[in-house]
């Protein structure tokens, strides 16, 4: 019989560390988008306001957090109106904590096909951190009409140079959101305990970034640790770049930066070392 | 177009030393420390265990599997529920890894555990093709360009528009079926998707399998307990106990084999204790048993001979409770021959008896088992203590020159009476 000594692929016990696939990704680039596709319909059938909840609902909440967060609490908003204060706290953290929930379930929600056919498992992740991209991308349309209104009826709006760091913003903001969630994703498949732990603790950290008050009300003493969380200088730098016009702390920015990508970086490999093995145990 | 020998002869899969192991019981705090200890000292499943028998904390449900597999081969896999034939094919697709072993492999894989996986009930008949396709590794280009065949393979074009939530239960596999039939991979797996459809889909199913390997030398890898199938379709037929290798070779002699192995007659069962019986909370089985009526000394059950099969088991409810009883008869290759059903009763704690009668000449000769559900009613099933008897049928004939294998499941006296002009002489 003849054999051959070159052989495509092989099964082992062990995944690999390191070896990402990513041809393997590239061959499902279609499932990709057909998957987006599918969250952006399925969450729009039998609504009768449909695509609207993309906008309603951080109005809502811009407007709950203007109520309770500056007239009640009276939190200072920096000089910056409030609505436009609290809009892209509003907009980055859902946009966090969405992609965050929704890779963290990676595996317990997709379990039923995970258990049936095999194809890269990462394409799920991001199939989720696109779908909520595609929401982001409706709801800053929704930003800029607003922006634009203070900006020409509202003279202390001031937009910086630095503006062109604003995709760089939404980038880090999605790299961070999807490190973590990969890296829970792993063990919250075989610990159901760090589903309520999670859902708690996400709740605490978004108080520790500067969404419904400006970091500066923070005493100089304890600021730097709240600029520690990858999500401050992100926030900060928004507000900076399209209301004050002040400088950038680009040393912070640059720690978050590095942060976010040992921490996607380290999801990455987490997950793809055990996308196969975790579902014994799912 | 058939592929020539030396094709045929090289070796597209290669399977060497496969083991599987899976941990029991439940997850939780116990777990959680035992992970911490694997983690730290790095250590697998006990190995040395290979060779015992499966405990309560750990089964091994694949033991040093090898085997190869040629281009465009089609290879069946035979064994009882447990024998590892899923887990294997679980493996082979990636969808769980070996615990030892290496598999290699030349080829893109689909497989198929299921049909329609990853269908979304609130997307259309349409967008679910594109769904699944892309599911199974088919490409955007791939999917447009047979897009109308799949649809009229499915049968359902005036509903291709139509969220599938609405579809029947037909509708809805025809579908998912029609989208799976269109793979082109060049190593298919396939375990039991026959067994959703009706007569017509498993022979379409079959079709289709028959035209990718011979026409197109696909190879396929094929989990079935439809022996007929795999008689039909298979090269070659793996026959897997408890996780090992029975038996590999042609499909007639390793099925045989097989079914004779499965086919011990077992014709009573007795359980002294509750807690040795199986069962659960609300049922424990005493005994089963299987009564021939003997027409002579033999010994041996032919078509004549009328059965009974008797029962008895411990019935345990918290208030008074209906209960049905329904017996099925099974024929050695899974086809059921009949179910029948008792009334219902209802009935306190204790041991409750049941009896059922099977007329002689009803069965045709051969092998059959039994399988007794208890059911509260139609909908909730309490227990099933399944193929617990089974036995031979041999045959017997009278005034007959025929030899061959009788045709038919049954094999019922209806008299067929001849009326014409008569001659006395012979």
């Amino acid at each position: 019989m003849e054999t051959k000594t070159e052989w495509e692929w092989e099964i082992r016990p062990e995944e690999n560390w390191f070896r990402l696939n990513l041809t393997g990704l590239w061959h499902y680039k279609d499932l990709l988008i057909r998957l987006v596709r599918r969250d952006i319909i399925a969450s729009y059938q039998q609504t009768i306001l449909g695509p609207a909840w993309v906008f309603l609902q951080p109005l809502f909440t811009t407007l709950v957090y203007f109520i309770i967060f500056n007239k009640i609490a009276n939190i200072s908003t920096d000089h910056v109106p409030p609505i436009l204060f609290y809009l892209p706290g509003t907009l980055i953290w859902t946009y966090f904590s969405d992609c965050f929930i929704g890779v963290m379930y990676t595996f317990t929600q997709n379990a039923y096909i995970f258990n049936k056919v095999y194809f890269p498992r990462l394409i799920v992740p991001l199939s989720t951190l696109l779908f909520h991209s595609f929401r982001l991308s409706i709801q800053l349309v929704l930003f800029f009409i607003v922006y634009l209104f203070f900006l020409l009826s509202y003279h202390d709006v001031h937009p910086s140079v630095y503006i062109l760091l604003f995709p760089l913003l939404v980038l880090m903001v999605a790299g961070f959101s999807m490190g973590c969630g990969l890296i829970i994703s792993v063990f919250t498949a075989r610990y159901r305990d760090l589903d309520n732990i999670m859902q708690f603790l996400l709740r605490l950290f978004m108080f520790a970034a500067p969404i419904v008050y400006p970091a500066s009300i923070i005493p100089e003493k304890f600021r730097w640790f709240i600029w520690l969380n990858p999500l401050t200088p992100l926030i900060e730098t928004f507000r900076t770049i399209f209301f004050t016009g002040g400088r950038i702390h680009t040393g912070y920015l640059l720690i978050s930066f590095i942060s976010t990508g040992l921490i996607l970086l380290v999801g990455l490999l987490l997950f793809k070392k055990h996308e196969i093995k975790i579902m014994d145990v799912v | 177009m058939l592929f020539n020998q030396s094709e045929m002869n090289q070796t597209i899969i290669k399977v060497e030393n496969i083991s599987k192991y899976y941990h029991l019981g439940t997850m939780g705090a116990r777990s959680f420390k035992q992970d911490m200890k694997r983690f730290f000292t790095g250590k697998g499943p006990d190995l040395s265990t290979l060779d015992q028998d499966n405990s309560r904390d750990h089964i091994w449900a694949l033991r040093q599997i090898e085997f190869e597999v040629a281009q465009g081969e089609v290879l069946g896999f035979i064994g009882r529920n447990g024998a590892g034939k899923s887990t294997l094919l679980k493996i082979i697709s990636r969808i769980t890894l070996p615990t030892t072993g290496i598999i290699r492999g030349n080829g893109r894989i689909a497989s198929l555990l299921e049909v329609g996986t990853g269908f979304h009930g609130e997307l259309t008949g349409r967008e679910n093709i594109y769904l699944n396709g892309h599911i199974l590794g088919m490409k955007k280009k791939e999917i447009d360009k047979k897009f109308e065949e799949i649809v009229d393979f499915s049968g359902v074009e005036q509903f291709i528009d139509t969220p599938v939530k609405r579809y029947s239960s037909g509708m809805y596999v025809r579908l998912a079926f029609a989208v799976a039939a269109h793979l082109e991979p060049e190593i298919l797996i396939v375990d039991e998707v026959l067994a959703v459809g009706d007569a017509e889909f498993q022979s379409k199913c079959i079709g289709k399998m028959k035209e990718a390997s011979l026409q197109k030398g696909k190879t396929i890898l094929f989990v079935s307990h439809n022996m007929e199938a795999q008689r039909n379709l298979c090269q070659r037929v793996i026959a897997l106990n408890r996780g090992r290798i029975m038996d590999i070779g042609k499909p007639e002699a390793v099925i045989a084999g097989y079914l004779r192995s499965e086919s011990s007659q077992y014709l009573q069962q007795l359980f002294e204790s509750p807690d040795e019986a199986p069962g659960n909370d609300t049922i424990r089985m005493r005994r089963v048993q299987l009564i021939p009526g003997y027409r002579n000394q033999s010994g041996v059950i032919d078509i004549r001979t009328p059965l009974e099969i008797q029962f008895e088991c411990w019935f345990h409810t918290d208030n008074d409770s209906d209960l049905m009883v329904s017996i099925q008869l099974y024929s050695a290759a899974g086809d059921c021959i009949f179910e029948t059903v008792s009334p219902k009763k209802r009935f306190g704690n204790g041991l409750i008896e049941g009896v059922c009668h099977i007329p002689g000449h009803f069965l045709n000769d051969g092998s059959y088992y039994v399988s007794i559900a208890f059911m509260k009613n139609f909908a909730t099933r309490l227990y099933c203590f399944e193929s617990c008897l089974s036995f031979d049928v041999e045959d017997y004939r009278e005034n007959s020159d025929w030899y061959g294998k009788w045709n038919g499941q049954v094999r019922p006296d209806f008299p067929v009476v001849l009326h014409g002009p008569e001659t006395s002489e012979i």
